[in-house]
């Protein structure tokens, strides 16, 4: 329960908003970049530094499924912001340990589970088409942190449903 | 529900009211009309022992059990 006058969930909420907002127009910019960069391949080419004697369309190709991969966190970001959103609402209600909270954690952390699965993929692809004259260096691939950070919400979010029925117990308890 | 709580039996036998218990056992009303509509999910003890102890009564008296 949040002490009276406490700043963080107002601070939480302000920034989570921001942040939806955000996660949007990186999707649309990213999807603005696709499509330019498809509508106009040899200036894109020339932008990215390709070297001259590279066959441009293997580069085009990955570059535009790393845009496309891109573009399907941006759902996810959009699932975990609105959750949070929802659970930071609940802990300005002045009551968070409700059963909804706990299926938000949850719907959190397979949202965590596909980006880490997502950043994977798009980290693949990046050293596939990775050379030494063409050297990407993509913030992506595996992560101990990212993946202990899935393990963790799936466990806080299992421990929440626990703690919520309890709480509905001690509620009924006369 | 499988345990039915007699209290309202018991209440009238002993012509009490509801906020009459409610005050001698220091219970609020709305949580002993949830006991006593049975939607209440547990008992604590001390809330047993202080219903037997106004109403005169064994814990038996209170609860049933009825399959």
């Amino acid at each position: 329960m949040t002490k009276p006058g406490s700043t963080a969930p107002p601070v939480a909420y302000v920034s989570l908003r921001i942040l939806i907002v955000v996660n949007w127009l990186y999707g649309a910019a990213i999807l603005g970049l696709v499509i330019f960069a498809n509508s106009y391949p040899a200036w894109f080419m020339k932008a990215i530094d390709v070297p001259p004697g590279m066959d441009p369309k293997p580069v085009m190709i990955a570059l535009t499924a790393i845009a496309s991969l891109g573009l399907l966190a941006v759902p996810l970001n959009h699932l975990i912001l609105t959750r949070l959103l929802r659970m930071v609402e609940t802990v300005r209600r002045g009551d968070p340990f409700v059963a909804a909270n706990a299926y938000r954690l949850q719907a959190i952390a397979w949202a965590l589970l596909a980006l880490q699965v997502l950043s994977i993929v798009i980290g693949s692809i990046g050293k596939a088409i990775s050379s030494r004259g063409f050297p990407i260096h993509l913030d992506a691939g595996f992560s101990a942190s990212g993946w202990l950070a899935v393990i963790l919400m799936f466990v806080l979010a299992r421990v929440f449903a626990e703690g919520t029925l309890m709480r509905e117990d001690l509620e009924g308890t006369i | 529900m499988a345990i039915v709580v007699r209290l309202d039996d018991l209440l009238h036998d002993r012509r009490m009211t509801l906020t009459e218990l409610a005050e001698r056992i220091d219970i609020t009303l709305a949580n002993l009309s949830i006991l006593k509509t049975g939607k209440a999910r547990a008992i604590r003890f001390s809330t047993l022992e202080a219903i037997c102890e106004v109403l005169g009564c064994q814990p038996g008296d209170l609860l049933e059990f009825k399959p």
